[in-house]
């Protein structure tokens, strides 16, 4: 890079000027650059000094269409994108906790604001003709680029999602005053009797997931959020997780080989936003309890396990995805008449997850969980398993009830929860002029 | 940290002659250092001798001497093990980082001795050049970015702990020479960007509340023994800063 010494001070009419003129509105540039240094505009200059994620409150522009076929997911809503929308789970997702360091209310307020417009302006796509985001430090001649370049000049919507969780912890920081704010059953994470937490892998104030199609989208978001964030947000711990194609078809297969997510939640069955009738706080209505749970799945022990076993133990066919005793995947087990479990054993885990009783149709949750791989362990071994992520109304009613019937499953053998925390899926956006989080500061 | 800031310059090149009488004053004293820390290894007082490299390293770290701006005499007073074929062992391995081995892994005058004369020859050497090195115009805008990039790559890391432990108190100083670059250049920024060398001074400024939170009983911890609670403010405010010190090169600079 040139450098040249800038020219002296006030005592030159017109060199300070002079001197921003490389960096001011020109014709190669203009845009991205007139926003931080305007060529010398009083306007232009408070917004550099103001920038920072301060800014952020401008809601991004939105008028650039999609520059590709990759479609957009719609940012704006009743409820956030990533839980329902798309209803194909996207491919990719990276789930990401942090500690905030918001020092107050305010920047906590500008956090949600910045974090807003960070998930508007990436769903939506980002041309590299666009002006830089208001939530951007923006670009200088011969400075640091607003853009990662990851994507290339453009970023596509790619199927992008971000989902913004808090969790108990931003409630309980007198920092924050949102004490009588706190929803119902919004506890630290449940240690349950086959649990092994690993603090590294828990605890964290504020979860992103974001999801996409491809991997280089889910890195760029994630550099790109951080970068908009630094000082508020501290990344506390991660795990990316890919969400196979179907094998042959259906249902997409876990680490283990069987179909997951087979059977699943509509959103008519009013199981997972909270709504007005919740008993919550008004301002959480629209959102959802988000728990997610690193799992740990020890693949080469169940490799030498026989498959009967497997399938006793899932309580489905491996092949097929079926129920023991069905045919295909979307065959309804009969539990009514299998009251000894002589089909589907008492203790598969299909059936104490869900024993389709009325008792426990409640106790039903939504599920858009993602595998992981990891890497290797101390002794070789595959370090890989499930993002598990459910989203339901009532932590203890459905996930705490689902995870109790659960514990001592014959599964347990196989697996190793590690990580996780409980959230309060914010409620959605309606439109630019809203923040997600508004409704705390109300 | 240690001292007042310098007087803003009011032309680049009157801020390249005040940083080098500041690195001046800096190498004097750390002569002096160099010297007290020689004679309480050449007396077998490592005691004495472990807060007096912290006191000289400190020196050095508030010079800035950010991306090897004194060439191989830098090297030779501030280098690391890394990349030498014998690691901590190699000869190639001298001065302060060196002494700080020495003292946290059992040595005595028998290996240090030797480390701690040729780092006072070395220092010297380097003071004695000074008024011959030359600076190009663009070294104070990048060394007020880099210096506090090098905390965050080099010492919070944990590459260049040699055993003391003491990255905090480096960065602390990393941070004062920062402060006093920019100090210097402040007419120069805010010629360019009027205010914002004050929106760079409210990012250190936190960083400065951030780090003296670390303190028990008015004394650094060791870095990697502070709680993940208590190294995320400090690292949150380091980020924070350097996003906004990248700019100050690009005011500088004429590329297009």
């Amino acid at each position: 890079m040139t450098q040249h010494t800038p020219p002296p001070g006030p005592d030159a009419p017109g060199t300070a000027s002079d001197g921003a003129e490389p960096h001011a509105a020109g014709s190669a540039l203009p845009r991205r650059r007139s926003f931080l240094i305007g060529a010398g505009s009083g306007a232009a200059v408070t917004a550099l000094a103001a920038t920072g994620i301060t800014a952020a409150s401008r809601p991004p522009e939105s008028t650039t269409a999609a520059p590709a076929p990759a479609p957009a997911v719609a940012f704006h809503g009743a409820n956030q994108a990533g839980v329902y929308r798309p209803a194909a789970q996207q491919r990719q997702a990276c789930f990401a906790a942090f500690r905030v360091l918001a020092k107050d209310r305010a920047e906590l307020k500008t956090l949600l604001r910045t974090l807003t417009a960070k998930g508007a302006t990436l769903s939506t796509g980002l041309r590299i003709s666009d002006p830089v985001p208001a939530e951007d430090l923006p670009a200088v001649a011969g400075g640091p680029p607003p853009n990662s370049g990851v994507l290339g000049e453009d970023v596509p919507p790619d199927s992008f999602t971000m989902t913004v969780g808090l969790a108990a912890s931003v409630f309980d920081n007198p920092a924050y005053g949102l004490a009588a704010k706190k929803p119902k059953g919004l506890t630290g994470m449940t240690v349950f009797p086959n649990d092994t937490p690993d603090p590294a892998w828990t605890g964290g104030d504020l979860l992103l997931q974001l999801c996409a199609d491809s991997t280089d989208m889910i890195h760029y978001a994630l550099r790109d959020i951080t970068k908009a964030t630094r000082g508020v947000l501290a990344l506390q711990w991660r795990i990316n997780g890919f969400h196979s194609a179907p094998r042959p078809s259906g249902s997409p297969r876990n680490l283990f080989g069987y179909k997951d997510g087979i059977v699943n939640l509509a959103q008519d069955d009013q199981l997972v936003w909270i709504g007005k009738d919740s008993g919550q706080p008004a301002w959480a209505v629209g959102g959802t309890f988000i728990v997610v749970r690193l799992i740990r799945m020890l693949v080469e022990f169940w490799d030498r396990v026989g498959l009967g076993e497997q399938d006793g133990m899932i309580g489905r066919h491996r092949a097929t995805g079926a129920p023991l005793g069905g045919t295909t995947e979307t065959d309804v087990p009969d539990y009514a008449h299998d009251p000894d479990g002589q089909t589907i054993p008492l203790d598969a885990h299909i059936r104490l997850a869900n024993p389709r009783t009325k008792a426990t149709d409640a106790s039903r949750l939504l599920r858009r969980g993602y595998n992981y791989d990891l890497g290797v362990d101390l002794n070789g071994n595959l370090q890989a398993g499930l993002i598990f992520a459910s989203y339901q109304r009532n932590i203890q009613d459905q996930f705490e009830a689902t995870q109790l019937r659960l514990v001592n499953e014959p599964m347990t053998d196989y697996i190793e929860p590690f990580g996780g925390g409980y959230f309060i899926g914010l409620p959605g956006v309606a439109d630019k002029h809203g923040f997600l989080g508004e409704g705390l500061f109300t | 940290m240690t001292d007042s800031l310098p007087a803003p310059a009011q032309t680049m090149d009157a801020a390249l002659t005040a940083y080098r009488g500041y690195v001046a004053g800096k190498l004097d004293t750390l002569t002096g250092q160099v010297l007290t820390l020689k004679a309480s290894i050449g007396n077998n007082d490592l005691a004495a001798a472990r807060p007096q490299w912290l006191d000289a390293q400190l020196t050095w770290q508030e010079i800035g001497a950010a991306y090897g701006s004194f060439g191989d005499l830098g090297d030779a007073i501030n280098g690391l093990p890394s990349g030498l074929p014998r690691g901590t062992a190699d000869p190639g391995f001298t001065g302060l980082h060196r002494l700080e081995y020495g003292l946290h892994h059992g040595q005595g005058p028998a290996e240090l001795a030797p480390v701690a004369a040729t780092l006072y020859t070395d220092i010297g050497a380097l003071r004695g050049k000074l008024p011959s090195l030359t600076v190009a115009a663009s070294d104070l805008p990048i060394r007020c970015h880099e210096i506090l990039e090098d905390s965050l790559r080099d010492n919070l890391s944990g590459n260049n702990d040699q055993g003391g432990g003491m990255a905090l108190a480096l960065t602390a100083a990393d941070l004062h020479g920062t402060r006093v670059v920019l100090a210097l250049m402040a007419t120069l920024i805010d010629g360019l960007q009027p205010g914002y060398t004050a929106r760079v001074s409210a990012t250190l400024d936190r960083l400065d509340t951030a780090l003296a939170a670390t303190k028990a009983n008015g004394r650094w911890p060791v870095w990697r023994a502070v709680p993940l609670s208590g190294r995320q403010p400090v690292t949150g405010a380091l980020g924070a800063a350097l996003e906004v010190l990248a700019y100050v090169p690009a005011l500088f600079s004429t590329d297009d």
